[in-house]
């Protein structure tokens, strides 16, 4: 089994969950629930869709063990190797019919995202990406270049967990003190498709604390293998949850110091 | 006194073919090339060996250079030369662009996109950047008895060269011609040459032939080959209206040449890049639809199509089209990858002989 394999099985589940999503897009009949906060919630379509996806990943190989958003842990048989994957990323976007939203799978092994993939159904556009292969969308290579501080765009992910208020004062803090002396930068909604943006050059830098990995492992090695530079830290293995600063490479340093001096992430 | 000529690119229409129409004995090459080997392999020799293919045989001659310039160290000395000669291929070519802002030197596009020639000229306002056909296949390599004489061997077709007369001035042994007589050697250069020469090289990829007189020796692969280009004659006579003696002309020599035993002409080279080709308004899915458009059913440039879907060579830098057919059903290779909407007819087309054609072709690799 190598990363082209591998890469191949991750296409076919993101596209085919992919489909369910959009099926059920329109449909106004989606009921959901409350997880963690109020802006972290699943929908039956998040349980549909990733059903879906353990069915080829485990048909592609039965031994690999699965995290899942919605299931947690699935098929647990493999330690060092396993998918990460999130049927429905930018769910609150999804039942608000506001089209941000995508499909994130991740294959990592020995603590290291070898494989991704990102679909995002409604606009039909696949990113994809291995190492040693490569990062993608739909037919086109993706490869970043330089900017300066003040001409980029950037993207926050927050957690959906609830922080305690004097944090968030910061995060929200940063988010203005970043957003004034850039472009921007926008809360999409969808962590994984800020990371799919950022690796074809429409974002410029992103940073997320203490966000869920299968959030954002796919779109990570995506935009890192496009040529962007990662900072990022495990916070919790058991819990899955990580914080990160990825940039065009030119800009890292100064958006790593303004994301330290109020959130200190690593 | 030679006139000075700059030439982007020396591989096949660069260095093998461009030096036939501007003779040694009235300009001097100098090249600008960004493959290191082929650079210092130029640099050290100062000459190489570049064959002709006339009626069965090769005439040589041994060009001398005087320099081949790595990408940039030439900006400085632009002003210095006669004219500029293009062909680095499309991809690479908008790198070239900002060189050129600000300057009026002529210089002439011989890319596989008349499109180039107007966005440089419009991107730099220089009014003498004009358009170029080289219509002539060109090998980047030769046989293996040339190489061991000179690994810089290159061959060429005794071709044609069309340029806009806008620079007829700079002489040469070429026919400058009016922008509406280029407009139609470019048409049949575009969907008659260019769409099957690729098709005969995706056909050949698939049986493993490594040249594409090779690919063109399979009946099989002569037949596709030359219904597609039936097909493309029928569309460029309905559509644009172009005369049938110059079709007919132009399919013969096309065919004719396409098989020639002594070009050497490889497959790696003509079926670079699918995805430039795969491209909506580019040589096959464009060519194909172009048919579709004027009521003629391109069944045998879809199987070069296909073809193409299954080209893998590993090194391209479209490689990654294998892990995407692989993975994908035709419907979603055909509306992510692609770009066709389903209501379209070419993709019902494709979708609804899928497995036919696709048993077709790849049941040629055990003809």
């Amino acid at each position: 089994m190598n990363n082209s394999e591998i890469l191949e099985v991750a296409i076919k589940a993101s596209v085919e969950a992919g489909k369910i999503l959009m099926q059920n897009f329109e449909k106004n009949n989606s009921s959901f629930n409350i997880k963690e906060s109020l802006r972290d919630i699943s929908t039956e379509i998040d349980t549909m869709a990733e059903d879906t996806i353990i069915k080829i990943l485990k048909k592609f190989d039965d031994e690999i063990t699965i995290y899942t958003e919605e299931q947690g842990l699935v098929n647990d048989k493999s330690k060092n190797k396993y998918w990460i994957i999130d049927a429905l990323d930018g769910t609150v976007n999804y039942i608000n019919k506001i089209p941000f939203f995508c499909v994130s799978i991740a294959f990592v092994k020995d603590d290291k995202v070898e494989t991704s993939a990102i679909f995002v159904p409604y606009f039909n556009d696949l990113y994809f990406a291995a190492r040693g292969i490569g990062s993608f969308k739909n037919h086109q290579a993706l490869k970043v270049g330089d900017c300066n501080f003040s001409d980029s765009l950037f993207a926050v992910s927050f957690s959906g967990k609830n922080h305690e208020p004097e944090m968030r004062k910061k995060e929200f803090e940063l988010l203005g003190e970043v957003n004034d002396s850039s472009r921007g930068c926008l809360r999409t909604g969808s962590a994984a498709l800020n990371l799919a943006l950022l690796a074809e050059g429409s974002f410029d830098g992103s940073w997320g604390k203490a966000n869920k990995y299968w959030d954002i492992a796919a779109g990570l090695l995506i935009a890192e293998l496009a040529g962007n530079k990662l900072k990022k830290k495990m916070i919790s293995k058991d819990n899955f949850l990580c914080s990160f600063i990825i940039s065009k490479p030119s800009i890292l340093k100064e958006i790593t110091n303004k994301v330290q001096s109020k959130l200190k992430l690593f | 006194m030679k006139k000075k000529v700059l030439i982007y690119g020396a591989g096949a229409i660069g260095r093998g073919y461009l030096p036939w129409v501007y003779k040694p004995e009235f300009y001097e090459y100098y090249f600008v090339e960004k493959n290191k080997q082929i650079r210092d392999l130029l640099n050290s020799r100062k000459k190489y060996n570049s064959y002709m293919t006339i009626d069965g045989q090769y005439e040589k001659k041994t060009f001398e250079l005087k320099i081949c310039y790595s990408p940039g160290e030439e900006i400085n000395e632009l002003n210095n030369f006669s004219f500029i000669c293009i062909a680095v291929g499309p991809r690479n070519f908008h790198n070239l662009i900002d060189n050129f802002i600000g300057t009026n030197i002529p210089i002439i596009c011989f890319e596989n996109d008349s499109s180039l020639s107007e966005k440089m000229k419009k991107i730099t306002g220089n009014q003498n950047v004009v358009f170029g056909i080289p219509d002539v296949i060109t090998s980047n390599t030769a046989s293996d008895k040339f190489l061991k004489e000179d690994p810089l061997s290159i061959i060429t077709e005794n071709g044609e060269c069309f340029i806009d007369d806008k620079v007829n001035h700079l002489g040469g042994e070429c026919s400058y011609i009016s922008k509406s007589e280029l407009d139609i050697q470019w048409k049949a250069k575009l969907y008659i040459h260019n769409t099957t020469h690729c098709i005969a090289a995706y056909l050949g990829n698939l049986i493993g032939a490594k040249y594409l007189h090779n690919s063109m020796e399979s009946e099989k692969i002569y037949k596709i080959v030359e219904g597609a280009m039936l097909e493309i004659k029928k569309m460029l006579s309905l559509r644009f209206k172009i005369k049938n003696d110059f079709l007919d002309y132009y399919s013969k020599k096309e065919l004719s040449r396409f098989s020639n035993s002594k070009l050497y002409d490889p497959i790696a080279r003509v079926a670079r890049e699918p995805f430039r080709k795969l491209a909506k308004n580019e040589r096959l899915i464009g060519a194909a639809s172009l048919c579709l458009a004027s009521g003629v059913v391109p069944i045998n440039i879809i199987k070069g199509i296909i073809a193409a879907f299954c080209f893998e060579k590993e090194g391209d830098s479209d490689y990654y089209i294998k892990y995407l057919i692989n993975s994908l059903e035709i419907n979603d290779f055909l509306s992510i990858i692609i770009g066709l909407r389903k209501h379209e007819a070419l993709f019902q087309l494709i979708v609804n002989n899928w497995d036919e054609n696709l048993n077709e072709i790849k049941n040629l690799r055990n003809e």
